[in-house]
Order: structure tokens, then C-alpha cells, then sequence
């Protein structure tokens, strides 16, 4: 074994002997690797398939295209088979069109003479390629851009208003000594155990009456007001020193200065964490938005793809693609903030 | 302009009063030091002063103003605080900005003061770093410019050394008594550190749990304490102190050492390491054993047991050939004897 | 390269910088009037308000709700049923056949609920552990592996139920490989077991790099010299295992436990995309059932909804006391250490 190698796979046995938990090690994280990782790649490498190719069983991993030839007399370019004739060898033909179980092929070089063939002894001829189409024509011709935009919408305004809403009143309770301050913490403590699961009726009923029904608003507001997010911020600016605020106001600085100048420049790390977090929240959301918005227009991409998939004839090149879509920020966010976040849940325990 | 005056200032914090009643007034441009054991209310008087705190009862007075309600912005002092309380995310040069942008100061003499200041305290080149950039010292001076800059009034400063080596303290001490005669402004200094409050202070406020114990200029403090508790605070070590009980106007120390008293009674005599020295054979002398000898080259720390119990300190000069166990007889000045009565308070020779 | 970012940033902070400069002014005039006090209420207030508006305000309404019944969602055009509501969730002729209770699809989705709330957690304490045990060893990648278990955890509920979907149909990847062992395709989300089977193997997948994560915290805070007094007194792993990193994990696994339980019981989005509560009911679990009667049927019964909402939330509330509870003893224990 070399250097190297022994490197990346030490372990618990000495010398060159494998301990039994080595192995287990071993298998498990090369298996979790592929269980975590392989579902997501093989929607990924799916998408890519065109309709005919997603119907095939069994599927192949890597996606193909049919290959085409612009053959004499024909306007539209031709798909290509390989066909076996009768003495076992094969010829390249073209397939005009299929009739039944016998298609019409042409032999790209004699475009003039027509040859019947049983579509048993046909087999597309196919080379590995991405049905991008897949991905162009939702973002043409559907809403799908509509439902890109507003999850976009309710992302970046969710989490804008909740990282102010919510360090406005981590200060205030971190910061300043008045009554009825721990009555506010236990309050936000106690509704810490109210999920949204549980207040859907009488939440959509105060959502329409303020007349949020079928707007992206009425997506937003209720989830701003978060409890974790004012606890986490709070956690963080109970260790800025009281000293740095007395200092500000030695200097003349207004308490919103404060707020605004130093407390949250100091505050940046815990307003990171809860940023990336929102904003993983928000794109996500499901179940509220599916309830709040019925027209259409409003849809998030959850809501969408859900419609999508529920729809009688199911079209899986174009799902398939549209969740690749909504997967990318959600990779964007784990590729380059996962650190962040891993530490964020191990140090609060918050999700 | 910056005499400040405390009347009657008394701080509760929840039921238990901290400050019980202190009166006091800072002359313009003098140098005053709080001093006292951890605790004593030093910091907490001082907050007052600037405002970041309210007290529970009396007024405050800054150039004959009544500003107890004022808040801290609007008494037109600054403050260095103990952890400096840098911005950190903020260059020097915006440090020393911030308070002046909030008086709507204009661009140009901003500039002008925060070059001025730079240049005294020569932290010029400093100016676009950050705190964290920075070392202990330099922080220190920053934190010093960021009060001078708004030009106040009266600097207020919360043990502004203690966070630095033994070494460099020394050195900005002596910078800070510099920058105290060029400017000439008034100046609150908390510290628990003795040497600090002698070496800088005009004035020296001992306080001791929410009271002032005395208050007067540096050697008075030393040459004439007012009590038990400024007489064991000052000095170091520690002054010495005899319990006994005087009649017909003479007082016996352990040893058979008489000296006179002007009273009778239960008595308190006080005498500095310093001003004791070992005896001659005839001289009537305090008589001890020696428990530890602390050399220090050029001058030798004796720690003693005297007969009745006693301990007792003498600095002796020189190294003299003394070890644990020995027995040792001591003589002293009888002129620099302090008395202190019952209740603690000093008795003036008559 | 950092001076894009740099320069993005002061674009979106240009705005906020000067509504927050405008503001200023009111604000010190109100600081004036009313002091520190003043100025913490101005702070609370936008949460507070957005709070109550969304949450306190809405909890109470909902126990109104519970008591009415209607159609319709307006409060005004509701009648008052007092506990009627409550009356049909939980009126059965034989409380161990859902099928003679009277809201019999509500008993369904408890049950389902609780079958699935017990296997999910328990697969889901046992996977992770392990996990946050082989992560916790001396490996090589570490973090890479660490954050490869994490990575699931982002997706949404939604995208997951599709990825398994597709990979649970017909002509999917599972019946490739089933075909390739040598073993009949199935239509696994059509099969009651397979598909109840899989809600469970799927959230399992979908969650488990969170705890992972807590445990492995849990794991990592045990000090290190504690593993080396038992190798000086030659104590053998598995015994260590038992008597030393079970115990000190303890809390930990405590908090899993119970986070697990309270996301098991409210359970929805990655399942209502997966099977959509079926096949038949097999896998309609409790949230989807108050979604259903509360806004999806044809005839839907709001204050039904509620109700069942109310009894859902007192599980909810239960569990999490027991939480705050564990969660306190812990700081405690770590402030004592």
C-alpha cells in the first residue's frame, strides 16, 4: 500500500491489519455517500433524458439523444436505427415513419428506394446527450419564470424583514433592562412550541381578512416573526460588550445609531447564519404557501412543482428539469455555506 | 471650562445602596483620582458622572449646571473605558470620527482634530487599521484620542492601564500625566492601583464601600492618613499596626517599646515598613522572630513575629544578614508614628 | 474577486443606509421623550406586532374556530357548536377499529401517525447515532463526510418527495436495480406497505444529517481525556461505548428524541408529494388530514380542522415542554462542569 493510501484510510488496526470497525466505517460512509448523493444525481442526469428515453425500462444512466440525418427529400432531419436484416448483418436506415409494428426506414444514400422494416429488428442509434429543451421550453412557455420570480420575491423579502424585525428585538432584549422583558422572552419561548401546522385555520382566516389572500405578502409576513431567529441573534449580541453601546453614547450616538452602527456591523456572524438559514426556510416552504395561494399567477416554486406533479398527465422531462432548477440555490447555499451552517445547528440546535 | 461638583450622590440597585451620600468637587483642569479596594464604588461613581448611570438621589453639577438628568451625550465629557471599547469593525480613523460625525460636525474640522490628536499621541500611521490590528499600547491611545477629539470638558477615565503589561503601564502613565499638564483639562481617574493614583493624581479620593474615606492631595494621604483604612491602603507594604491600650499617656508595643500618646484608652499605633530599622543594643526596640526575608538587592523585605503575635514588615536597606528563625529587635522614629483611636480615626500628636 | 462581493454589498446597503440615517431624527426626538425605555419598545415593536398578528392572535382564534361550525370561513357568517366538534373527532363505537369512529379518517391519520411517528423515530435515532459514531472516529474527510450526510437536509420537502418518487415509479432506478439482481420490478408507491415503508425511509434519508449533526456535537464535547483514562485502565471499546459515550450522550440523544418526535407527529410536505396520503389511505398522516377537511375538500369543515388542530398542538406542547425541560437540565449540568 502506499503512502498515500495508508493516509486516507487510516484506521483503528495497527500495522497493515483492517479491524472489523474499519470496515464498517468504511462501508457506511462510501454507502451514505452514494444513498445521499445518488437520488439527487440521478434526478440530475434524468432531466436530461427526452420523453421517449424516461419511458424506456430499464432506464439508462447516462442520458442520450437520438442521432438525426438530413437525408435528400425530406425537409426535417431524420432519426437514424441500426437495423438487422434477415442474414444477421446491419445496416444505418433512416426512419421515415412508423406504421404499426413495421416502420418506413430510407437508406440515407439511396434516399429514393423505401425499405419496410419490422420495428423488432430496429434499435435507435444514440449518442450521449442532454435534451436541454427539457429546460428551455418551461422557462419559455410556461409559468415556470413566473414561479422562479415569486419564490425569488418571497425569499429575499422574507428574509430581509425578518433579519431586521428580528435584531431589532434581539436588541431590545439583550441590551436593555425594562419591565416585562422576561414576560417577552417567555412569550417567544412558548410559541416557540406553536408550528404552523397547528394554527392553519385561524391563520388563513386572519390572512384573509387582512386581504393578504393570493398575495405573495400573505407568504411572508406570517413567517418573519420567527423565534429562532430572535433567540439565535440574541445568544450572539449578549457577548458584545455593554461597554462598546456606552462608549456610543458617550460619543453622542442616538440608540437607534447604536442599533444601526455598531450593534449590527457586530452582530454580522449570527445575522449570516440567520440569513443562510431563511433563506433555505423560505425557498423551502411548502405547506403555507400551498393554502395561501390558489391563483396560478402567485405560485412559489414548491407550489408549482407540486401542481405539476399532480397534473393527470404527468410530465416528467420537464419536472424532473424544473426540480433541478429549484434545487440549485439550495446546492449554491450548501457548496459554499455548509461550514456555516453545520456549525450554526451544532452550536444552537436550531434547523 | 470643568468643575464638577457631587452633591449628596446616593446609587441603590435593587434594594442594597451602593453609594450612601458622597459629596465632592473637582476644581477645573485638576487630576483626580478615585481609588479603592474592588468594590468600593470607585466605577460606579464614576458612570454616574458621566451619565451612563442615574443617581438614586442628589445632583451633579458640571460648571454650576445641574445635568443629573442630562444624558450622557449632553454633558459634553468623555470617557476612556477600561476595555478601551474600540469599535471593531471601524478603522482609528472612523473611532475617532464617530462621535463627531454624531454632533453634525463639519467634514473639515474633523479632519483637523482628529490630525491634531493623531500627532499628539503619534498614531498617525495607525489611522486606516483596525483595533484588532493593533497593540495593547496603541489601543490604549486610541482609546485616549477618541475622547480627546470632542475636546471635553472633563475626560473620565476607568482604569484605563489595567489592561496593559507591567512594563508599557508604566511608560503611559507617565504619557498620560504629560498629556494632563499640555491640555490642562479636568480629569476623573478610577484605578485600584496605588502607585497609579500617587504618581498621578493632584487629588486622591479614597472611598471605601459607597463612602469617601478622605480626601486630599497624594503625600498628605501618605504623611497623614485619616484613618485606619486610608493608613493600611497607602503605602506599600502596608503599614504596620500595633494594638494596645495607653494610660497616663504612654502606650506599650510588644517588646517593651513605650511611646507617648496624647490619649488614653484603647489605641491603634500605626508605623510604615519603611521607617523602621534595626535596633542598637541599648535602644528600646520591638522584638520578633523573623518568618521570612524577602531580598530585594538593594533593599531587603523582613517579615517578623513579634512577641505578643504580631506580624510586622520592615524594608531595611542593604542587604543585612538575617534568616528565617533569627530573633530580631527593631527600633523606630517615634515622630513617624501614626495613632489611630477606637473608632479607627487618627489622633493628632498634641 | 472579494471586492465583487464588497461592492454588491454597498449597493444594497446604499438604500437601507440612508432610510436608516432618515429615521433618525424621529427616533432621537422619541429617545428624548421617553428614554431607554421608549426606545426598547420601538425596537420590539415590528416583531411584536407581526407576532401577534401571526401567531398569539391566531392561536386564540383557533380554539374559536374549534367551537363553530360552517363552510365558510368567515368568523361572522359561523355558527356556535361548543364542543360538537370535538364530539365527532373523538366518538367511536370501538376505539381499536378506526373504521367505527365517526371522523374515522381522522382516527386513520392518528394511527397511521402514531405507527409511523414510533418506526420513524426509532430508525431515525439508530441511523444517526451510527453515523455521528463513524463520523466522530479519526477519519480521513471528515468534514467532506460530514457534510455528504448534511446535504439532504437543505433540499426541499418537495423536491425530496419528487426525487424518491421518481425513483419509486414504474420504470425507476430502485426497479433497476431490482431487475439487475434478478428480482421482480414492483410498483412500489402503489403497495400500502411499500409505500408506508417508504414515508418512512425517505423522511429518514431526508433528516438525518441533523440530528447526525447534534449528536456528533454531543459526541466531540465529551473530553478527550475521559477515553484516555479508560484505555490507561485498559477498559475494552465495547464497554467504554456503554459506560462512557452512551452516558455522556445522553442529553443529547435526549434532545434528538424529542426534536425527532415533534417533526415525526407534524409531518407533511415530503409525504404529501411522494404518495399523496395513498395508496387509499395508508399513508395520510395528521397535518395532511387537517390540510384535507380544513382547506382541500370540496366539503371542507374548517372548525373540524381546527379542532383536530388543537388536539395535534397538545401533543405538540407536551413533547416540547419535555424538551425545554431536558434542555435546561443540560445547561445546567454544563454550567456545573
Amino acid at each position: 500500500m502506499s503512502a498515500a493510501s495508508r493516509f486516507v484510510f487510516r484506521r483503528r488496526g495497527h500495522g497493515n491489519r483492517w479491524h472489523w470497525t474499519d470496515v464498517v466505517t468504511w462501508i457506511w460512509l462510501i454507502g451514505g455517500t452514494v444513498l445521499m448523493f445518488g437520488p439527487a444525481l440521478w434526478l440530475v442526469a434524468s432531466s436530461f433524458k427526452g420523453p421517449a428515453q424516461l419511458a424506456e425500462f430499464p432506464p439508462t444512466l447516462l442520458p442520450y439523444t437520438q442521432i438525426t440525418a438530413q437525408v435528400e427529400g425530406y425537409d426535417d432531419p431524420l432519426p437514424l436505427f441500426t437495423v438487422t436484416q434477415e442474414d444477421g448483418s446491419t445496416t444505418i436506415l433512416a426512419e421515415i415513419r412508423r406504421i404499426g409494428t413495421s416502420a418506413q426506414m430510407v437508406d440515407p444514400d439511396t434516399p429514393s428506394e423505401r425499405i419496410d422494416v419490422d420495428i423488432e429488428n430496429r434499435a435507435p442509434l444514440r449518442e450521449v446527450g442532454l435534451a436541454t429543451e427539457n429546460y428551455v421550453e418551461p422557462l419559455v412557455t410556461n409559468d415556470f419564470l413566473r414561479f422562479l420570480w415569486n419564490s425569488v420575491f418571497v425569499t429575499v423579502m422574507a428574509t430581509l424583514i425578518t433579519l431586521l424585525t428580528n435584531s431589532m428585538a434581539a436588541f431590545a432584549l439583550s441590551k436593555y433592562r425594562f419591565a416585562g422583558r422576561d414576560a417577552v422572552m417567555l412569550l417567544i419561548v412558548a410559541t416557540l412550541m406553536v408550528p404552523l401546522s397547528v394554527i392553519l385555520v385561524p391563520l388563513y382566516s386572519v390572512v384573509n381578512a387582512t386581504g393578504l389572500l393570493n398575495s405573495l405578502w400573505g407568504v411572508i409576513l406570517p413567517t418573519v416573526a420567527t423565534p429562532t431567529g430572535v433567540f439565535l441573534l440574541r445568544q450572539y449580541m449578549l457577548t458584545i460588550p455593554d461597554e462598546l453601546l456606552e462608549a456610543a453614547r458617550m460619543d453622542n450616538a442616538s440608540e437607534w445609531q447604536i442599533y444601526w452602527r455598531i450593534v449590527l456591523p457586530l452582530a454580522a456572524p449570527a445575522l449570516a447564519v440567520l440569513a443562510i438559514f431563511s433563506v433555505v426556510w423560505r425557498w423551502n416552504d411548502f405547506l403555507w404557501p400551498l393554502i395561501v395561494l390558489s391563483r396560478r399567477e402567485t405560485y412559489t416554486l414548491q407550489v408549482g412543482l407540486n401542481t405539476y406533479a399532480g397534473e393527470l398527465n404527468v410530465q416528467w422531462h420537464y419536472i424532473l428539469a424544473m426540480t433541478v432548477v429549484t434545487m440549485i440555490p439550495v446546492v449554491l447555499v450548501f457548496v459554499f455555506l455548509q461550514r456555516f451552517i453545520t456549525t450554526g445547528i451544532a452550536g444552537a440546535g436550531i434547523k | 471650562m470643568g468643575r464638577i461638583a457631587l452633591n449628596d450622590i446616593r446609587k441603590s440597585f435593587g434594594k442594597t445602596e451602593v453609594i450612601h451620600g458622597v459629596d465632592l468637587a473637582v476644581e477645573d483642569g485638576e487630576l483626580v483620582v478615585f481609588v479603592g479596594p474592588s468594590g468600593c464604588g470607585k466605577s460606579t461613581l464614576l458612570r454616574l458622572i458621566a451619565g451612563l448611570d442615574r443617581p438614586t438621589s442628589g445632583t451633579i453639577e458640571i460648571d454650576g449646571a445641574d445635568v443629573t438628568r442630562h444624558s450622557a451625550a449632553n454633558r459634553g465629557l468623555a470617557m476612556v473605558f477600561q476595555s478601551y471599547a474600540l469599535y471593531p469593525h471601524m478603522t482609528v480613523r472612523q473611532n475617532l470620527s464617530f462621535g463627531l460625525e454624531n454632533t453634525k460636525m463639519e467634514r473639515a474640522e474633523i479632519r483637523r482634530r482628529i490630525e491634531d490628536s493623531a500627532r499628539m499621541l503619534e498614531i498617525e500611521e495607525l489611522l486606516d487599521r483596525r483595533p484588532t490590528q493593533l497593540s495593547g499600547g496603541q489601543r490604549q491611545r486610541v482609546a485616549i484620542g477618541r475622547a480627546i477629539v470632542r475636546e471635553p470638558s472633563a475626560f473620565l477615565l476607568d482604569e484605563p492601564l489595567s489592561n496593559l503589561d507591567a512594563e508599557l503601564r508604566v511608560t503611559m502613565r507617565a504619557e498620560l500625566a504629560q498629556l494632563h499638564e499640555r491640555l490642562g483639562t479636568t480629569m476623573i481617574y478610577v484605578t485600584h492601583d496605588q502607585i497609579e493614583a500617587m504618581t498621578l493624581a493632584d487629588r486622591i479620593v479614597v472611598l471605601r464601600k459607597g463612602r469617601i474615606e478622605q480626601v486630599d492631595t497624594p503625600l498628605n494621604l501618605y504623611n497623614r492618613p485619616a484613618n485606619l483604612f486610608v493608613a493600611g491602603f497607602i503605602g506599600a507594604p502596608n503599614m504596620n499596626f500595633f494594638e494596645t491600650t495607653a494610660s497616663d499617656g504612654r502606650a506599650e508595643l510588644p517588646g517593651g517599646l513605650h511611646i507617648d500618646v496624647p490619649q488614653d484608652g484603647k489605641i491603634t499605633a500605626g508605623i510604615r515598613p519603611q521607617h523602621l530599622r534595626l535596633a542598637n543594643r541599648e535602644e528600646e526596640a520591638l522584638e520578633g522572630t523573623v518568618t521570612l526575608v524577602e531580598a530585594l538587592g538593594a533593599e531587603t523585605v523582613v517579615h517578623a513575629r513579634a512577641l505578643d503575635g504580631t506580624a510586622m514588615v520592615t524594608v531595611l536597606s542593604g542587604q543585612p544578614n538575617l534568616g528565617i528563625g533569627d530573633a530580631i529587635r527593631i527600633a523606630l522614629d517615634r515622630g513617624e508614628v501614626h495613632l489611630f483611636d477606637a473608632e479607627g480615626q487618627r489622633i493628632d500628636p498634641s | 474577486m472579494a471586492a465583487i462581493p464588497r461592492t454588491l454589498g454597498a449597493i444594497v446597503t446604499a438604500p437601507l443606509t440612508w432610510i436608516a440615517r432618515a429615521i433618525d431624527p424621529p427616533l432621537r426626538w422619541w429617545q428624548r421623550l421617553t428614554g431607554l425605555n421608549g426606545m426598547a419598545a420601538v425596537f420590539l415593536l415590528p416583531n411584536l406586532a407581526i407576532f401577534g398578528v401571526f401567531v398569539l392572535f391566531p392561536l386564540v382564534l383557533n380554539v374559536v374556530y374549534s367551537m363553530t361550525a360552517g363552510t365558510n370561513i368567515l368568523l361572522g357568517d359561523r355558527s356556535f357548536v361548543g364542543l360538537d366538534q370535538y364530539q365527532r373527532l373523538l366518538t367511536c363505537e370501538d376505539y381499536t377499529q378506526a373504521i367505527t369512529c365517526r371522523e374515522d379518517m381522522f382516527w386513520t391519520a392518528a394511527g397511521n401517525t402514531f405507527f409511523f411517528v414510533v418506526l420513524q423515530v426509532s430508525m431515525m435515532i439508530l441511523v444517526s447515532t451510527i453515523t455521528a459514531l463513524i463520523l466522530n472516529r479519526n477519519i480521513r474527510g471528515r468534514g467532506f463526510f460530514r457534510a455528504v450526510f448534511f446535504f439532504p437536509v437543505l433540499l426541499s420537502p418537495v423536491v425530496v418527495g419528487l426525487i424518491w418518487r421518481w425513483i419509486l415509479q414504474r420504470q425507476g432506478l430502485l426497479n433497476l436495480i431490482m431487475v439487475n439482481l434478478g428480482m421482480e420490478p414492483e410498483v412500489w408507491l402503489n403497495d400500502r406497505a411499500y409505500a408506508f415503508t417508504a414515508t418512512i425511509g425517505v423522511s429518514v434519508w431526508a433528516h438525518m444529517g441533523f440530528y447526525t449533526l447534534i449528536l456528533l456535537a454531543g459526541l466531540q464535547a465529551i473530553p478527550k481525556d475521559l477515553y484516555e483514562a479508560a484505555e490507561m485502565d485498559g477498559t475494552p471499546p465495547a464497554r467504554v461505548f456503554w459506560r462512557i459515550t452512551l452516558p455522556l450522550l445522553g442529553p443529547n440523544l435526549a434532545v434528538v428524541l424529542v426534536l425527532a418526535l415533534i417533526r415525526g407527529v407534524q409531518i407533511f410536505d415530503e409525504v404529501y408529494v411522494l404518495t399523496g396520503g395513498g395508496p387509499g389511505t395508508s399513508t395520510l398522516y395528521l397535518t395532511q388530514y387537517i390540510y384535507e377537511v380544513g382547506f382541500a375538500s370540496i366539503l371542507r369543515n374548517p372548525g373540524l380542522a381546527a379542532a383536530a388542530s388543537i388536539l395535534m398542538g397538545l401533543v405538540l406542547v407536551v413533547l416540547t415542554l419535555v424538551q425545554l425541560g431536558l434542555s435546561r437540565r443540560n445547561e445546567q449540568r454544563g454550567s456545573r462542569q
